[in-house]
């Protein structure tokens, strides 16, 4: 069996909400239509499925049937967090690559806001077993604890300070500005950063992501189909992935750094490009202490030196590269890490209009945070 | 007295960790540990992950340094809103295996990583199983 080459040609999202008062299944399904009409394709020529969820949202059958796909060469509904936005990428690819399938959706739709929120305590969305059942009766049960232990390591290490994390933050409310269909628009300051109010020491409010409602999803095919398609088809030059210690949140090894120590090993070696190569980076940004660890442990800056290239205008338009043109997670919206893709494939076709980096030729896009996670590089075939 | 006071968050107990609790539950803290070569289980495992010798739960001295912490501000957790600001500190125990627990009687200032702490078993209202609490070790710095 051949082995093919796969590209993007397709992306497609609903509006970002707090409230959609839809199921996951019509979002899922709006966004699948969406992504296949972009490319030019129809839905009887899926047949293939793929997303992730941690029991909140739609199955791929189910979406795919939504749509008019019922008969599917693949299907897969992975369970997990964000570090799988990048896995289902990689899957998708894989599917193409070796003639599984020769469509493949991939979707990530959820009620972020509205229904089971991750930030929420109550009904803790990740199971409590394995190490996290000694975390449990501590109510040490939620991503801002988790993220914000490890953010606190990295300030005893390398006396990373308030004003490095906010710099993250600053930055990506600055790009979300011009994006419409970001969540959160009106810029912050320094002291708005300093003076809003904690959620979980060190992190305060502008340090954590925006629970959102909506759906993404994008459309796999071969790279041969790709370039009779409507849009500049959009490749994969690089992947890493890196599944740590069992996926443990308080037993990773050293909490300065994160699964990403691990992957950038296997994205870098996996490709002929380095950091430089890249122009648009789309960090995984579910906490600013997030950006911290992983920016640097892929090799974009020395440990400890997040902050300082924040500061130096090094992360944005004009500078080395730019961090999340659409304003991430932390302002455009939490769509689990999907919502990295849909911008990385935009900026590499030139579509981004008003927030387009000019020239952009490579996007990274990371996924993940802790333990686990993973990375990619897109280039346009051009 | 609970009040309306929702439970903590439960345990996943399985056969893997039940020594664990039956410990707890006789006021005792006692960690898995490969009874071939010794090593500490931070995941209890029906077998050793290095020697694939068999396990059992060994009591800890209860001793260990804060590795990191945090300030929980926002009161997400139902059961312990009503504590907040309050400290949850990542413990390395003396034994190796770290383990998040409520740093009792702490709100944030003065708390620092490399502080010993002195862990113990708190039975939080609601709650079926004792959790591991800490408190800082007044005698340790």
């Amino acid at each position: 069996m051949a082995v093919r080459e796969a590209a993007v040609v397709g992306i497609g999202r609903t509006a970002f909400s707090k409230s959609s008062g839809r199921t996951p299944l019509a979002m899922a399904a709006e966004a699948a239509r969406a992504a296949l009409d972009d490319a030019g394709l129809r839905p009887s020529d899926v047949d293939g499925i793929i997303d992730f969820n941690t029991n909140d949202s739609a199955s791929g059958p189910d979406v795919a049937r939504a749509i008019g796909a019922v008969d599917l060469g693949l299907a897969m509904d992975v369970q997990g967090g964000g570090n799988l936005a990048v896995t289902v990428v990689g899957q998708a690819f894989a599917a193409v690559q070796t003639g599984t399938c020769d469509v493949v959706v991939v979707f990530r739709s959820l009620n972020g806001r509205s229904g089971n929120r991750y930030g929420r305590g109550d009904r803790p969305a990740l199971a409590m077993r394995g190490d996290m059942q000694f975390a449990a009766l501590n109510g040490y049960v939620i991503p801002p604890m988790w993220i914000a232990m490890f953010a606190q390591r990295h300030k005893h290490v390398y006396g990373t300070t308030d004003e490095d994390f906010g710099q993250i933050a600053i930055t990506m409310r600055k790009h979300a500005a011009a994006n419409p269909h970001a969540m959160q628009r009106q810029p912050i300051d320094m002291d708005d950063y300093l003076s809003a109010r904690w959620i979980c020491e060190p992190f305060r409010l502008y340090d954590c992501c925006l629970e959102t409602d909506g759906a993404v999803a994008l459309v796999v095919t071969t790279l041969d189909r790709a370039r009779d398609l409507r849009h500049t088809p959009i490749r994969m030059a690089g992947f890493g992935e890196a599944h740590t210690n069992g996926g443990s949140w308080t037993n990773f090894p050293d909490l300065s750094e994160m699964y990403s120590a691990y992957a950038a090993r296997r994205l870098w070696n996996s490709t002929g490009l380095r950091p430089a190569d890249i122009d648009i980076a789309c960090m995984y940004d579910c906490f600013t202490g997030t950006v911290m660890a992983t920016f640097a442990d892929f090799g974009f800056c020395p440990k400890g030196e997040t902050g300082a290239f924040f500061a130096e205008g090094r992360a944005t338009y004009g500078g080395d590269v730019v961090v999340n043109p659409h304003g991430g997670l932390l302002s455009e919206g939490y769509l689990h890490g999907l919502n990295h893709h849909f911008e990385a494939v935009r900026q590499l076709r030139g579509h981004a209009g008003d927030r387009q980096v000019p020239g952009a030729a490579r996007a990274l896009v990371t996924a993940g945070a802790g333990p686990a996670g993973g990375a990619l590089i897109y280039q346009a075939d051009r | 007295m609970t009040g309306d006071r929702p439970a903590p968050p439960a345990p996943l107990i399985d056969a893997d960790s039940a020594g664990f609790w039956e410990a707890t539950r006789e006021g005792r803290i006692a960690l898995c540990r490969c009874d071939g070569c010794g090593t500490w289980l931070a995941r209890p495992l029906e077998r050793c992950s290095r020697c694939a010798a068999p396990t059992s739960f060994a009591p800890v001295a209860g001793t260990g340094t804060i590795y990191s912490y945090i300030v929980v501000h926002h009161p997400a957790v139902p059961a312990f809103a009503h504590l907040v600001p309050y400290v949850i500190a990542l413990v390395e125990f003396d034994e190796g295996p770290r383990l998040p627990g409520i740093l009792l009687g702490e709100r944030g200032p003065g708390v620092a990583v490399g502080q010993r702490v002195r862990a113990e078993l708190t039975t939080f209202p609601g709650a079926d199983e004792r959790a591991v609490t800490f408190r800082r070790d007044a005698s340790g710095g």
